[in-house]
């Protein structure tokens, strides 16, 4: 198992002959992504992201831990993604599929690889006790392109995210509740996304954020992962027939339009989700006085 | 005491999903039904007559562990009683149940499950609606915690919970009868019978039996009883479903 229903003969060439007169099933253009909203829920780090069909939930979350004996000025950060039989009938619980070890592959390359989040201020006392980052990837609903919808939501989860403060005194790490100390947001080196591209009728035919059954139809997928400022972090071409340097060197710059769109996005959600929890009135996190040393 | 709030059927891809918020504990639970499904060969050989039920519990923000594993297990034997595994195109089938918490607090590892059963269970109960899957009966469950003093507390917070001396979940099925009891930490039979009461009076209210083997609800102090919340959200559901039917001149 594992593996969705394959399509049938028919379905594929009525994709593959529509491509060849530019139309994609559900009307978009070749480069146009599905709709996309990202939402934030109560607690920080909570993220929905609903793109098209596709929809999963991310959840950030901290804990005190030991830094790695080989790095011990570095934090850790994690990326957990497991698919359960709820976002598709397909998948089996408690079983890794190769699209489960592909997806979390390029995850960990894009955004933990190309140190988004910057460990090294994870780390609280050097050698002893340092945050442990973890992301968590609920994939609710299946409709293609996991790992652009993933990599969005765990960009706007940690940008989301607030950790609780953490001090050194006399040697003792003392971290503070939520309730007591404003917490910190974490620190984001810069914000890179994927964006994932699928080839038809051997190479000529390129779209963006195909959905399950063009995904199923396609020959070869080329994923470029990049920031705003038009870095990229990472190129690949996992498997299937092979595809032209062109497409690279013309998609990169159609990657990176969709980047900073999404970018923009995800930032447009951030502050409407900031202006909701100030105006709810959260005194403790937007108070700006000192705290008071009691001895 | 504010009830718990559901949803029917908010995801596309699998059978029947439900989402369900627990006042209490602030968990949002998601749970996802597909049925029936083929299932690799092996796992049919002992009951080729029967359908077999597979729960898996994901936790929010940890990797699952033996507190997963044992709570499915629970949960697993009390479904399965339910479920009718051998009506037609269910035997040698797979009913497979999927919960995920995805909001508010999650279960500390190694920590216990039981403060959530109650809302892992009313979630499966949703979902399995949602996806019809033929069952014999509906429930509703609760959880208790008794404090050193004998105090009986309903659906206890995280911290209520560790301050327990004895937690109990119990599930009652739709005519009162008792389904499933789960107890952990140290209690006399005097405390369980007294726990027993007041979990029955929490899922089915005072109960009036009337002559035809009805039970009929009544409000009480704990407020509308679980089994109408249970009742009230599927029907809302099909309310909204056969609008078109009901709602035509």
């Amino acid at each position: 198992m594992n593996k969705e229903a394959s399509l049938s003969i028919a379905e594929r060439d009525f994709i593959l002959n529509a491509l060849r007169e530019d139309v994609r099933l559900d009307g978009r253009q070749a480069d146009q992504f599905r709709p996309l909203t990202v939402s934030f829920g109560e607690e920080h780090g909570h993220v929905k992201v609903q793109l098209g069909k596709t929809s999963l939930v991310v959840r950030i979350s901290s804990e005190v831990a030991k830094p790695r004996d080989d790095r011990p000025f570095d934090g850790v950060f994690t990326i957990a993604l497991e698919l359960t039989a709820m976002g598709s009938p397909a998948w089996e619980n408690g079983r890794q599929g190769d699209l489960e070890t592909y997806v979390i592959n390029v995850l960990d390359r894009v955004v933990r690889h190309s140190n988004a989040l910057d460990t090294e201020s994870l780390c609280i006392l050097k050698g002893v006790s340092c945050w442990n980052i973890r992301a968590d990837v609920h994939i609710t609903d299946y409709d293609g392109n996991l790992i652009d919808a993933s990599c969005i939501g765990i960009m706007a989860g940690l940008q989301h995210f607030r950790r609780p403060d953490a001090v050194v005194k006399d040697g003792q790490v003392i971290v503070y509740g939520l309730d007591e100390r404003v917490p910190v947001a974490l620190n984001i080196t810069h914000k890179p996304l994927s964006v994932t591209f699928h080839t038809f009728d051997e190479g000529k035919r390129v779209i963006l954020d195909a959905t399950r059954k063009e995904e199923q139809a396609s020959e070869a997928d080329v994923v470029i992962g990049l920031n705003n400022a038009g870095d990229v972090c990472y190129l690949s071409k996992f498997s299937g027939s092979p595809v032209d340097a062109m497409v690279f060197v013309n998609k990169s710059s159609v990657a990176l339009e969709k980047v900073k769109q999404i970018n923009g996005i995800i930032d447009k959600a951030l502050q409407t989700d900031l202006a909701k929890r100030a105006k709810s009135g959260m005194a403790e996190e937007s108070r700006a006085e000192n705290d008071r040393e009691i001895h | 005491m504010v009830g718990p709030t559901a949803t029917l059927t908010p995801l596309s891809r699998a059978d029947g999903s439900a989402s369900y918020r627990c006042p209490s504990t602030g968990s949002n639970i998601l749970g996802s039904v597909n049925a029936p499904v083929e299932l690799p060969a092996r796992r049919d050989a002992l009951r080729p007559e029967d359908a077999t039920v597979e729960v898996f519990v994901k936790p929010g923000t940890a990797p699952g562990g033996v507190g997963e594993r044992y709570i499915e297990n629970v949960i697993k034997n009390m479904l399965a009683k339910l479920i009718l595994g051998r009506e037609k195109g269910y035997a040698r089938r797979g009913v497979v149940i999927t919960l995920a918490t995805i909001g508010g607090e999650s279960v500390g590892r190694g920590d216990s499950y039981l403060t959530l059963l109650p809302a892992l269970i009313h979630t499966a109960l949703l979902a399995l609606l949602s996806a019809a899957v033929p069952l014999s009966m509906t429930f509703s469950a609760t959880v208790l915690a008794v404090n050193a003093s004998g105090e009986i507390t309903r659906e206890p917070s995280e911290k209520e919970a560790a301050a327990a001396t004895s937690l109990h979940a119990l599930a009652f099925s739709s005519k009162g009868h008792l389904l499933l009891n789960e107890s952990q930490g140290a209690f006399d039979f005097d405390t369980w019978e007294k726990v027993h009461a007041r979990a029955l009076a929490i899922c089915h209210g005072t109960l009036t039996r009337t002559s035809d083997g009805d039970v009929a609800m009544a409000e009480d102090v704990d407020g509308q009883p679980l089994e109408g919340t249970v009742r009230e959200t599927v029907e809302d559901k099909l309310h909204q479903d056969y609008a078109w039917k009901t709602d035509a001149p």
